[in-house]
């Protein structure tokens, strides 16, 4: 029974949401803008909930000395310089020159670092896919490898053949192959979302 | 004392109303067109005489042997739902790649409760933390392994995509089983890593078209691009949801047929036919 009532609940608010995206009706614009605001207010809930929830979480770790103590602390005065330079008496909250300079000085380079290892990274998923599928993998560094080739800065005539070849690869095989992608991923989208819109996704066992 | 005479002709009388109030967004053809798009591809999945076997996607169908091993060695498994989130700022597609990643943390938590293996989600959206809580709670449910679900543990990693590339790195470790599903943008191959490294079996699935090389790399199971999607519809393929799909078939094709009665109605002169119907 409870099962049936949320189902008939995601069900009524699916086409209700799927109407208003088709046909245009002030009861049906309000009654789908009702909804829209229930889910933003759902949404501001839970990020309150998860932050919350994420500092008692490591408030514990420091009381029971269980788990990476710096970084529960790194992360706890993380927190608290960002919430006191956005909500002190006389700041403008997130457009506030402390937050922005919060973001641009510390968290913009942080994160930059974390990125930069992409490419050691890349090196090391190489190796795990050589070691796990050497058909795909050697597939994918050949053709990683052909680019390559193709790009190098070398000019006349040699260069212009490899340029071209460059430029045919990108429009030809790599588009013909990331259009196919998103093919199938726009068709099995729209499947997917009519069936999570028509409540056909939850627990049926 | 109404009857039911009349109140149906009321409730008709107030259905060919609204209709008659309403106009198209997209207009006639565009509407049309969407609408049949939507019925052939839920026909298509609804079809009873279509073939519902699973076709072994991401090796998903290794997930209880794996499970198995993992309970035997005391290992534990690991699910990362990505990057996008729920209600985070990424597009509609990544974020709905995290509600096609559910049924599968499903399908994992179901062969982590049977086995007895623990289990721990972590996600960078509170949003899609509830989700994966429900989820779990489900799995326990169904299972009936109540007195299991306090070893599983959902874990808000923190907003923002470095956070759960951070997070995955610096939280790596060995595990019985682990699994990234979901949106992954830049960050791919470092949640990838992070999380897959030094599981003795991983699986890696997502719809980021661009991404579909960190996969193929990283994981023994992969589901790439449009995959994330079907395993997830293949997982939830019961029979009593493909009779709610013919169903919902049917209610469509009313909700058209309204449609196309009520733009006639409006378009032969309204009042005096909707009079007509509704006794009036």
């Amino acid at each position: 029974m409870r099962r049936a009532i949320l189902a008939a609940i995601v069900l009524v608010t699916g086409l209700l949401v799927l109407l208003d995206l088709m046909v245009v009706n002030p009861s049906l614009d309000d009654a789908a803008g009702a909804v829209n605001e229930l889910l933003v207010l759902l949404a501001a809930a839970a990020a309150v909930g998860g932050g919350v929830t994420l500092v008692a979480f490591h408030a514990r770790n420091l009381a029971a000395r269980d788990g990476d103590s710096s970084g529960s602390i790194v992360l706890l005065v993380g927190m608290a310089a960002i919430l006191l330079a956005g909500l002190r008496p006389g700041s403008s909250g997130s457009s506030d020159p402390a937050v922005l300079w919060l973001v641009a000085a510390l968290l913009a380079p942080i994160a930059a670092s974390v990125f930069a290892l992409l490419f050691v990274f890349l090196l090391r998923a190489f190796r795990r896919g050589f070691a796990l599928r050497v058909r795909e993998t050697s597939l994918m560094a050949g053709a990683a490898a052909l680019v390559m080739v193709l790009l190098l800065p070398i000019g006349g005539q040699a260069g212009d053949w490899l340029a071209s070849g460059a430029g045919w690869m990108r429009d030809v095989p790599l588009a013909g192959v990331f259009r196919g992608l998103l093919i199938g991923i726009g068709i099995l989208v729209a499947v997917s979302a009519a069936r999570s819109l028509l409540a056909l996704d939850g627990d049926d066992e | 004392m109404p009857n039911l005479g009349e109140l149906a002709s009321y409730l008709v009388g107030l259905v060919t109303d609204a209709v008659g109030s309403s106009s198209m967004r997209l207009g006639a053809a565009p509407t049309v067109a969407i609408l049949v798009v939507l019925l052939v591809l839920l026909s298509l999945i609804a079809r009873p005489g279509a073939r519902w076997s699973g076709s072994g996607l991401g090796g998903l169908g290794r997930v209880s042997r794996v499970m198995a091993l993992a309970a035997e060695s005391g290992a534990d498994a690991t699910i990362s739902l990505g990057s996008a989130g729920i209600s985070r700022a990424a597009s509609a597609t990544e974020r709905f790649q995290t509600l096609a990643a559910l049924p599968l943390l499903g399908h994992v938590a179901d062969a982590a409760a049977r086995a007895g293996v623990p289990l721990r989600v972590t996600t960078n959206d509170p949003v899609a933390a509830i989700f994966a809580q429900a989820t779990l709670a489900g799995a326990h449910q169904r299972t009936a392994t109540p007195e299991r679900a306090s070893a599983a543990a959902i874990e808000y990693v923190g907003e923002g995509r470095a956070s759960a590339a951070a997070f995955a790195l610096a939280t790596a470790g060995p595990h019985g089983l682990a699994m990234v599903a979901g949106g992954l943008a830049e960050d791919a191959t470092l949640v990838l890593d992070g999380v897959l490294g030094d599981a003795e079996w991983s699986v890696a699935a997502t719809a980021g078209a661009s991404q579909a090389a960190g996969p193929l790399l990283d994981g023994d199971g992969s589901l790439i691009g449009p995959e994330l999607f079907q395993a997830a519809g293949e997982i939830r393929a019961r029979g009593h949801a493909r009779t709610a799909v013919l169903a919902a078939n049917l209610l469509i094709w009313g909700a058209i047929g309204l449609l196309l009665a009520g733009s006639l109605i409006t378009w032969a002169g309204g009042s005096q036919v909707a009079a007509f119907l509704t006794g009036r």
